[in-house]
Order: C-alpha cells, then sequence, then structure tokens
C-alpha cells in the first residue's frame, strides 16, 4: 500500500494549486456522481483502481518518477496523470463498472456448463467477468495517454520545449504501450478467444476513431462541413461507444450467455456512450454565466445539427461574425447565436433517444438492484 | 535463461579471475546442461525456459550442485551428439532458407494487407506502410520452417497447419508494430531505407498506426482459436514493452549491467521468435472442445476445422509432445540472441547506408550495447561514459573509439557465435529434414550478415 501512496503523491506533486483543473474540461450534474456511487455497491467493491498488478509494477513507477520531470512543460500526458488521480467526474472507472453491473443484471447463464460454477461468483459476478472490466478500463486508460502524444514538428520553432515534448512522448508512448500490453496478457488469461477477438476489435475501432478526432480548434470551415450527424454518430460510437458496447457483449459471452443476451448488451453499451458523449456535448451550452470562458468543439452535436439546421450560409455567416481579429473565434459570441436556434433542443431529443434505446435493450433483463442500477445510469445521461 | 542469470553472481565470485565473456560463456554451457536433464526427463526444472518467472526458478539453485555433476557425464554423452550437428552444418549450406520458405510465404504481405481492414484510406496507408515486401520476413521464415521441422518429427508430415502460417504472419505484424513505435521512442526518421512513419505523418498518428496493427494481429491471433497459442504470443507483447523500459535505466554495477542487457536483448528480439517458434508446435486437441469430441471419438487421427476464416486441419500428433516446443522455443531464444547481438556489433561496423540507419545509432540513444559493454573491461574509462548515457559532449565519438580499439566487436561476435552453437544443438534433437538443416545453415546466416 505505501508503494502506491507515494506513487500517488508523487503525480499529485504535479497538481500542488492546479486541483480545479480536471482532465475531463466541463462539470457533471451532481446526479451522476451519486448514480455512479450507488452503483459501486451493488458490484461488491468499486472497479479496482486500475489494476493493482499495474500500478505496483516497477514500470509504472519508473513513468511517475519520470512524469516529475514534466512539471511545467505542456505536454499533455501531465493533464492525463492529473486525471488518475483527481478525477472530479467520477468517471474514470464508469466503464468497468458498467460491465460489472450487466453482468450481475444478466446473472449466471441458464445452461452453465462444467467450467462455469455458479459458487465462484463474488456478488453475483464471475471472476473472469471482474477481469473483464479492469481490461476494459485499462484499455480505455491506454488510449487516455497516448491520445495525447504530441506532433513534435509542430514544436520545433519553440526552442526548449521540443525537448520537453520529446521526452513526454517517449513517456507516454511507453506507459500506454505498457496498460495496453497488460490488457493482452489479461485478455490472453480469459482463456476464450472470442472474448480476445472481440475486444481486440474493440481496440481497433478506439483507434479509427482517435485517428479522426480533429484537434479542438479547427479553423478550416471546409473540415468541419462534410460532418453529418451520420458521420458525427458513426465516429463516436467508434471512439467512444465501441469499447463499452464490445466490453459488455464479452461480459455476456463469459457468462456464456445466448447470442441475443449479447446483443442486447452490446445495444446497452453503445447506446448509453453516445447519450453520454451527447451530454457533455452539450455541457459548455448549459452553463448560464457568460462570464465564464467557454469553448466547444466545432464538430461537437449541438453545432453540426445548429449548421443542419440553419443553413451552411448563415453558418458560415456567424462563424464569420464570431471571429475577431486574426483566426480567433469568440466562442460566447458563437454560443450565443447557436443558443438562438433549435440545435440545443434537438441534441437534447437525440441524447434522451440513445437513452430510451439503452433501456430498451435491458428491459427483459430480469429485475435487480444492478438492473436498476444500470436503469438509473441511462437515465442520468439525460440529465442536463 | 533466468537460472542461468541468477547463478551469475555465485559464478563470479567463484571464479574471480575470469572475464565476462568466460563467465558468460560458461553459464552459457551450464545452463545447457539444464536444458539437457529436461529434454531427457532428468531435470526437475520443467519450466525453466520461461525468462519472464524469475522467482520460478530461484529454488533450483538449491539443486546446482546435483546438475553439475550431472552435467558433466551428460557432457560426455553429449559429444558425438555435437559432431553430428556439426556435420549436418556443413553439409546443410547449399540449402537456402529463405528459398526454402519462399512457398509459404509467397501472399505474406498480402495477407498482412488484409488484416489490416480499415475504411479510411490514411490510415490504410500508414499501417501498410512497412508491408511492402521489402523487409526480409526473418520471423516469418523461421516460424515456417520450424514448423515444418516439429510437424515432421512429430509426424513425419510436413504440411503447414493453417494456423501455423497464420502465426508467421501474425510473427511479423507484432514485429512491425514494435517498430514503429520504436521509431517513435528513439525519434528515428529513416527505416529499412525508408523515411519513419513519425517522419512523414507525426507521432501521433504513427503510434496509432502501431496500436492499429497490434489489434489486427490480436484479432487475427485470436481467430486462430487455440488458448495456448493466444497466451504465449501476448507474452510477446508484455516482453517487448518491458524490454523497452529496461532500456530506460542504466546499472552501475559491471555484471548487472550485462545481465540487464541479455535480459532486455531477449525481451525485444528474442522473445518474440522463441515464443512464435513455440507457439507453431502448440496445436494439440482440446478435449473440451464439442466440435472435436465426435472425431476424437471415431479415432480419427486428421480432420477439417473450420474456426473462423481458417480451415484447420489438425493433426493429433503435432506436439503432443512438450519438450518438441520446449526444443523449438529454445532455438529461437539462442538465434534471438545472437541476432541481437549481431545486429548491435552492425551498429559500429556496417556503414550507414548498408543497414538503412546511421551507425552508432546505439550510442547516441545513450545505450551500451555488447561491444561497449566489453570494451568497457579493457577500458574502465568507459565505465563514466555508460552511466551518464553518453552524453556529455565528445562521449559517442570517444565510445566508438575505445570499442574499434578494443576486442568489444570480436567477443560480441564470439558470444553470438556461442548463442548459435547452442541453437544448433537444439534443433538436433529433432528429427533430420531439410527444413531442420535450413535452421541450421539460418544461424550461420545470422553470423555473417552485413546488414
Amino acid at each position: 500500500m505505501t508503494v502506491i501512496w507515494s506513487r500517488l503523491s508523487c503525480i499529485g506533486l504535479l497538481n500542488r494549486g492546479q486541483r480545479n483543473i480536471s482532465f475531463f474540461s466541463n462539470t457533471t450534474p451532481s446526479n451522476w456522481n451519486k448514480v455512479v456511487s450507488d452503483a459501486e455497491k451493488i458490484v461488491g467493491y468499486p472497479t479496482s483502481f486500475m489494476s493493482l498488478r499495474c500500478l505496483l509494477s516497477d514500470e509504472l513507477s519508473n513513468v511517475a518518477m519520470h512524469v516529475r520531470k514534466l512539471v511545467g512543460t505542456k505536454h499533455p500526458l501531465l493533464n492525463t496523470a492529473r486525471g488518475f488521480v483527481y478525477d472530479s467526474r467520477n468517471n474514470l472507472q464508469m466503464r468497468g463498472l458498467v460491465v460489472l453491473l450487466m453482468s450481475k443484471a444478466a446473472g449466471p447463464s441458464q445452461h452453465t456448463s462444467s467450467d462455469l460454477v455458479s459458487q465462484d461468483m463474488v456478488s453475483g459476478i464471475y471472476p473472469s467477468q471482474r477481469n473483464l472490466a479492469e481490461i476494459t478500463e485499462l484499455i480505455h486508460t491506454a488510449f487516455l495517454v497516448h491520445r495525447g502524444i504530441v506532433n513534435l514538428k509542430e514544436w520545433a520553432n519553440s526552442d526548449g520545449t521540443l525537448k520537453d515534448m520529446q521526452f513526454g512522448n517517449k513517456m507516454a508512448v511507453l506507459s500506454g504501450d505498457f496498460l495496453l500490453a497488460n490488457a493482452c496478457t489479461g485478455l490472453a488469461q480469459l482463456n476464450n478467444t472470442k472474448v480476445v477477438e472481440l475486444i481486440s476489435s474493440a481496440i481497433g475501432d478506439l483507434v479509427q476513431g482517435i485517428y479522426h478526432e480533429m484537434p479542438n480548434n479547427v479553423e478550416d470551415k471546409s473540415l468541419t462541413d462534410d460532418i453529418t450527424m451520420v458521420t458525427w454518430e458513426e465516429q463516436m460510437f467508434l471512439s467512444h461507444g465501441a469499447l463499452l458496447a464490445k466490453s459488455c457483449q464479452a461480459a455476456m459471452e463469459l457468462a456464456k450467455h445466448e447470442k441475443d443476451a449479447q446483443g442486447l448488451a452490446y445495444k446497452y453499451g453503445k447506446h448509453l456512450s453516445l447519450g453520454y458523449k451527447l451530454n457533455s456535448d452539450l455541457q459548455p451550452f448549459m452553463k448560464s454565466s457568460s462570464a465564464d470562458p467557454v469553448t466547444f468543439g466545432l464538430n461537437s452535436a449541438p453545432v453540426i445539427l445548429h449548421r443542419q439546421i440553419v443553413g451552411q450560409e448563415k453558418w458560415h455567416h456567424q462563424l464569420q461574425q464570431a471571429k475577431t481579429i486574426g483566426t480567433q473565434i469568440d466562442y460566447t459570441k458563437l454560443r450565443s447565436s447557436i443558443k438562438l436556434e433549435d440545435g440545443i433542443t434537438s441534441t437534447m431529443d437525440l441524447c434522451r433517444y440513445h437513452s430510451s434505446k439503452a433501456l430498451e435493450s435491458i428491459q427483459f433483463f430480469p429485475s435487480s438492484e444492478a438492473h436498476s442500477a444500470l436503469e438509473n445510469i441511462a437515465r442520468a445521461v439525460t440529465k442536463f | 535463461m533466468a537460472v542461468q542469470w541468477s547463478h551469475c553472481g555465485r559464478w563470479i565470485t567463484a571464479a574471480k579471475s575470469s572475464t565476462l565473456l568466460e563467465t558468460i560463456c560458461g553459464l552459457n554451457r551450464r545452463s545447457n546442461t539444464f536444458a539437457v536433464n529436461s529434454l531427457l526427463g532428468t531435470g526437475t526444472v520443467a519450466g525453466w525456459g520461461n525468462p519472464g518467472l524469475f522467482s520460478r526458478h530461484v529454488h533450483t539453485t538449491s539443486l546446482g550442485s546435483s546438475l553439475f555433476t550431472r552435467y558433466r557425464t551428460k557432457l560426455l554423452y553429449q559429444t558425438p551428439k555435437l559432431c553430428s550437428c556439426k556435420r549436418t552444418h556443413s553439409d546443410a549450406k547449399l540449402i537456402d532458407p529463405f528459398s526454402m520458405a519462399q512457398n509459404d510465404l509467397n501472399h505474406l504481405y498480402d495477407d498482412i494487407k488484409k488484416e489490416l481492414f480499415v475504411s479510411k484510406s490514411e490510415l490504410k496507408s500508414l499501417c501498410d506502410y512497412y508491408f511492402d515486401g521489402q523487409g526480409k520476413a526473418f520471423r516469418p521464415m523461421i516460424v515456417v520452417l520450424m514448423a515444418r521441422a516439429c510437424n515432421i518429427h512429430s509426424n513425419r508430415d510436413r504440411d503447414l497447419l493453417p494456423g501455423q502460417r497464420a502465426i508467421a504472419m501474425i510473427s511479423e505484424m507484432i514485429h512491425t508494430a514494435s517498430l514503429v513505435h520504436d521509431d517513435v521512442i528513439d525519434g528515428s526518421d529513416k527505416r529499412r531505407g525508408k523515411t519513419t512513419i513519425n517522419e512523414v505523418w507525426g507521432e501521433r498518428k504513427a503510434i496509432l498506426a502501431g496500436d492499429f496493427i497490434l489489434s489486427a494481429a490480436s484479432m487475427a491471433l485470436a481467430r486462430i482459436g487455440n488458448n495456448t497459442v493466444v497466451s504465449v504470443l501476448s507474452q510477446v507483447i508484455e516482453d517487448l514493452v518491458r524490454g523497452e523500459f529496461m532500456q530506460l535505466g542504466s546499472k552501475e554495477n559491471e555484471n548487472e549491467r550485462f545481465k540487464h542487457y541479455l535480459e532486455k536483448t531477449f525481451k525485444k528480439t528474442a522473445s518474440l521468435i522463441a515464443n512464435s517458434c513455440k507457439a507453431v508446435c502448440t496445436f494439440y486437441i482440446d478435449t473440451n472442445n464439442p466440435r472435436l469430441q465426435g472425431s476424437l471419438l471415431a479415432g480419427q487421427k486428421r480432420f477439417v476445422l473450420t474456426v473462423g476464416l481458417y480451415p484447420f486441419k489438425v493433426s493429433i500428433l503435432v506436439n503432443s509432445d512438450p519438450e518438441v516446443h520446449e526444443i523449438a522455443y529454445q532455438y529461437g531464444r539462442n538465434v534471438g540472441i545472437a541476432f541481437q547481438l549481431v545486429d548491435d556489433v552492425l551498429d559500429f561496423t556496417a556503414c550507414a547506408n548498408q543497414l538503412g540507419k546511421p551507425s552508432a545509432t546505439d550510442l547516441k540513444l545513450g545505450l551500451a550495447t555488447g561491444p561497449v559493454l566489453f570494451a568497457c573491461q579493457q577500458f574502465p574509462e568507459l565505465h563514466a561514459m555508460i552511466m551518464r548515457r553518453f552524453s556529455s559532449s565528445g562521449d559517442v565519438d570517444r565510445a566508438w573509439q575505445y570499442v574499434l580499439e578494443s576486442d568489444g566487436v570480436d567477443q560480441t561476435n564470439y558470444l553470438a557465435r556461442r548463442y548459435c552453437q547452442e541453437a544448433i544443438r537444439q534443433i538436433g534433437l529433432l528429427r533430420p529434414s531439410p527444413e531442420r538443416d535450413a535452421l541450421v545453415r539460418l544461424t550461420e546466416m545470422v553470423l555473417t550478415r552485413n546488414k
């Protein structure tokens, strides 16, 4: 234990005086925290803080030591590391939790084969399903880290920084790879090649989704113009939904549940993720005070829907008006013009649609605490 | 390996006057004893081939003395066999491993590209970038030759099983994925004479491409449908990362340093070859598999099974015997380490364009490889430079000079040769076949390659 604490405090050092900076930029409805903490009690014990095995490894302590050197630099790995310790949204382990709840809600399979003994279950969850939940978190975290790799050429002209960025990248590549490698060996230990294939494909989806993520401040409007809600949904499924959907499905496979149960679990994971993503896309538009500095992606759902509603021409005009000297965008101004139209309400409707689809997919699961927790989570995404 | 190094400290204190090289070779010979013993069924260290499990091997030290006595007798017994291997060696000169494996590897790169299924064209071109057919396909070649050699050994049928070919493909994919990430970590701009992915598309996309290749490899691996194969090759992925981490640190103590270097070499290079070799002889009948039970009961010896995309011809005889995959593993491990040792030598001796990358890259990256570690014995001045990872100005040039003036290069080559001899001894335990001879010939090529 002492090792963990020293390691955490080591990362924590970085955070002194900056507690308010969370890895996730937007804040949560307090409701969400309650739903999550209630749900954690149902699955027996909270999703382990990543894998203990991983945290205690020499490799990660090495990284933690090196990450210290990044204090004061702009490398994104620093923020990611902060997020591990101070996560105000409480959703770092959200995927693992949903996998556990889904496992528990579905219960043991009717046609339990010899190698699955229900006595092995702890709080109604098979050990293999717990491992899967952990693997899901490992993969998710690995990509939080790999997402933050920077292109060195973009830093080449600011001297001094290049070395920091190079070093930060090295640490980010290594620690992300380390988490992924642990996920791989963990997957192999599940002794189920179908699950290995499914989760590996989720990793591929995640990569494709992240690959096409746009940097936050895309100025080139031609880039944003061709993104429709259809492509938004495809991309968001890849980057934010596939891992959860496929992990939920894999949890059913591990308990030898039939194909249709697997399909329903997949649907729940998919729609929940999309609903959740819509909710967080909406957050910048929910803050009432215009004093707060605000930014939002020009490819976030409310903006795309707004653009579709008002038409390309009017959108370009609004975008032009919101531009200050240079190419900077006055987001507060842009937000007010978006707020005047129906883009935001359409986004809310879409979010409610995904929430109801998630609820629908689990309606035939036997009623249980875990089942209601899944329902609460699906409902919580529609609280804006 | 693990046994070998857990003995390291002891051996050195026992023989203070011996040089590092003698120590290593002595240990190497000693470790062979373990192999011989376990192969002949007298050893108690069945799992010693797995270098990751140090703790598991610690207990064997207590057997040290009794094994040592056995070693002497076994060595006597082994001598004629070693000679016969040498003879095979010279007979095998005509067999070119590359052309022998050619048929099996004809569509290797096309098949890999099919596995890398992405709809978005840019990511696709990044992923395909190194699968342009210009690589040597060194790993897949060893894998298919080993598969055929083991098949012949076990059932006198040299046919390659589809799963075995899939492993050859996967080994190349894992290798490439790790190259892509290594290039980002090392900041390299050239690879096999091509501009690296990170140089063309930037670091962020390069890392994602590497991750994608790995996920595709992992899917292909899962589709083989064999849990043992999945766990053997997942171990490789873990070793690759751990090896990369080992490169971050340097050890103060000289012996520790060598041990660290060889362990890193195993993890970064040899593990992939060793475990792929092991995986191809790991197909066995899973008696719990309902799809197979009928046929098993009927007493059939071969049958076709379709798992995912691959129609499987499963041979009952392939690999029921654990010794075969241990031989395969040991061959791969020894060849793999030799391969890397030679690579480290070439970093000093080959001229820049031959290797497809500039020379002395390791020194520039702050890495002390075999030649430097040996040179450090003659020129203790190197010690300080190693510790500061050649970071002071002029360090790289001075270290380079010291290495060339010392026996570092020769000693590293000699060490590589010893590893190859052990590989030959291991493969000699299989039934003779043209593929086995090709694998013997291959060790020669590993030692004599100049690029």
